[in-house]
């Protein structure tokens, strides 16, 4: 996910050491990873550790509530809802994932140009940024949805081309604060070309805000694409995300509560995970505080 | 003051522009007519029809046709239902999300700020602690979890408030209003806390204080127009999330605003009627932004001397 963070994890070895030392210390950060990592583990392994197959149906059991065979209970159809929401986090991290990545390219390379070129280059560059912002992104990814109908790599493409805006900011002004420092002067005195130093020698002095902001944007393009699934406009059955379980549950919440509730739950508890964390990540890394 | 405000107007204009012109155009790009039903239409019949709707115009001449329309406030015809025009809709549906989103608006303002506030004067005591991890809650917990949940608590549970609906009921106007205010009321206490505490801690409240002054008067007389920057920035991209917030919101409780005719739209590929909200949509965002950028230059007077056009910290 983050390639240049592992390229250049031995070099910035005392910085992250310290900036563990600190997350350490903060118990709500350490839960929300821990949460994270049991998620993403499950996530994995859900085809192999799924209690039932995604598509068995159970029609003579019908919607029963939590059991000692259905952990979470089934729906109408008696299919169990543990498995659909296992196999829905699959969906759901992935965009999550995925479309971050996207954003995180797109936003760090902008970022980085913007920045390092400076002049009227990033002027024209950040302009852009402004006019995007400007935009009702979400009623955007509605319109191509209906235009290019609804598939996953569009879903993918549209969140992330939303989600990069902040990041190109944020990388800019760090860029921009970098890049009158010894360290960049010599690498230009060694001659070497532009596109080296921006991505060997400013990328990496980048990574804290990067990391930092990576680890908010998750859960906004999770949530994100569990609002456009609720509205039906997201993941497409037969497959299903938390956000198109929950529209599902929110139908039939009167009489079977559970089909809402723990899809729901499952979602909340995500996003609380990748926030905590996400402060955390802040306060430990955050370079304002590290330089003191 | 004035030219900044016109600065900034003459940068909407061209984005207004780019928007339409980009959503025209990429609903000209969808595949498959406006008339593409089930079984395939006559050739006499599309053409009849393509002509009606001058959609056998060269393209730019389609396009300057809408843009000439548009001024005048006609968004044209549905393609869908032909009986009623998308500007009819939209002054149907119109009032429903202003006055949705304004209650929002509202639910989070007075929550948030009020919160942040409190939180801020007393930092990392339970003051602040209480009132932030309630933030924090709603932030993890979106609109449409949330109202599903006071819908099953306060509706169905208890039975305290109509459950849908939009002006039929009395307190029918409660529950969605909270829903959708919620979540940002959780951002704008973070923001606000954040602002008023790095405003706190400045010299001109120090002198305040010096001055005797109550703590009351300290806090609301001199810190809050300092610490609630942030929360004004953030005002403009809220209204937007507000606005775009409120398709879910309208969909749980059926309110007959603009989000359920564009969702309408949306699923029956009715191209002027997405057309036609999209531009209204960037529009009203556009204006909001507009006048958070005002609202903050108002604010803060330092902002007023180098500002270049469009530019917001």
């Amino acid at each position: 996910m983050n390639t240049p963070a592992d390229t250049n994890y031995e070099k910035g070895r005392s910085l992250w050491q310290d900036a563990f030392s600190r997350l350490k210390k903060n118990p709500m950060a350490l839960l929300g990873l821990a949460v994270l990592v049991i998620m993403v583990t499950l996530a994995l392994l859900t085809p192999w550790i799924a209690p039932y197959s995604y598509e068995e149906q159970n029609l003579a059991l019908g919607a029963s509530p939590p059991s000692a065979t259905h952990w979470l209970g089934t729906d109408v159809f008696g299919r169990d809802q543990l498995t659909r929401i296992l196999y829905g986090s699959r969906i759901s991290l992935m965009v999550g994932f995925v479309a971050t990545s996207v954003a995180l390219c797109i936003g760090v390379l902008w970022g980085i140009i913007a920045g390092y070129v400076g002049g009227r280059v990033d002027a024209v560059m950040m302009r852009f940024v402004d006019i995007l912002y400007a935009l009702p992104f979400t009623i955007f990814i509605i319109l191509l949805t209906v235009v290019f109908g609804r598939s996953l790599l569009l879903l993918f493409l549209a969140i992330g081309a939303v989600e990069w805006l902040t990041m190109a900011r944020i990388v800019r002004g760090q860029v921009m604060a970098l890049k009158h420092q010894e360290f960049i002067e010599a690498a230009v005195a060694m001659g070497l070309p532009r596109w080296r130093i921006m991505l060997r020698h400013l990328a990496p002095n980048v990574i804290g805000p990067i990391i930092i902001y990576t680890t908010l944007t998750i859960p906004s393009v999770i949530l994100l694409e569990s609002f456009l699934s609720f509205l039906g406009l997201g993941i497409q059955p037969p497959q299903s995300s938390w956000g198109s379980l929950i529209s599902y549950g929110v139908e039939t919440m009167e009489e079977y509560p559970w089909l809402l509730i723990f899809p729901a739950l499952t979602l909340s508890i995500t996003l609380f995970a990748l926030n905590f964390l996400g402060d955390g990540l802040r306060d430990a890394l955050d370079p304002r505080i590290s330089k003191d | 003051m004035l030219r900044i405000i016109s600065q900034r107007l003459l940068v909407a204009i061209p984005v207004l522009f780019l928007v339409i012109l980009v959503t025209f155009i990429l609903i000209r790009l969808a595949p498959g007519g406006p008339f593409d039903e089930e079984r395939a239409v006559p050739p006499q019949v599309l053409e009849n029809l393509n002509k009606r709707y001058k959609l056998d115009d060269p393209l730019h001449v389609q396009f300057f046709d809408y843009l000439g329309n548009l001024l005048r406030g006609d968004f044209g015809p549905s393609f869908k239902y032909p009986s009623r025009t998308v500007t009819e809709v939209i002054y149907a549906g119109l009032p429903v999300t202003l006055e949705l989103s304004c209650y929002a608006l509202l639910v989070a303002m007075v929550f948030g700020i009020g919160a942040g506030v409190i939180a801020a004067m007393r930092p990392n005591t339970p003051q602040d602690y209480v009132p932030m991890s309630v933030a924090m809650v709603g932030i993890c917990l979106p609109s449409f979890v949330l109202g599903p949940l006071l819908i099953l608590a306060f509706g169905i549970g208890l039975e305290w408030l109509p459950v849908s609906g939009w002006g039929e009921s009395p307190g029918d106007k409660i529950l969605p209003s909270i829903t959708l205010g919620a979540g940002y009321a959780a951002y704008v206490a973070r923001l606000s806390r954040g602002g008023m505490l790095e405003t706190l801690a400045q010299d001109y409240i120090r002198t305040a204080r010096a001055k005797g002054l109550s703590e009351w008067r300290v806090v609301f007389g001199h810190a809050l127009r300092g610490g609630l920057g942030p929360v004004v920035s953030y005002a403009g991209p809220a209204v937007a999330g507000l606005l775009s917030g409120s398709f879910v919101v309208e969909s749980i409780f059926q309110i007959p605003g603009l989000g359920r005719f564009y969702l309408q739209g949306a699923f029956n590929r009715d191209y002027t009627m997405i057309l036609g909200m999209t531009i209204l949509f960037a529009f009203l965002i556009i204006v909001c932004n507009l006048l958070a950028d005002i609202a903050q230059i108002w604010l803060n007077p330092r902002l007023r001397k180098n500002v270049s056009a469009g530019g917001r910290p």
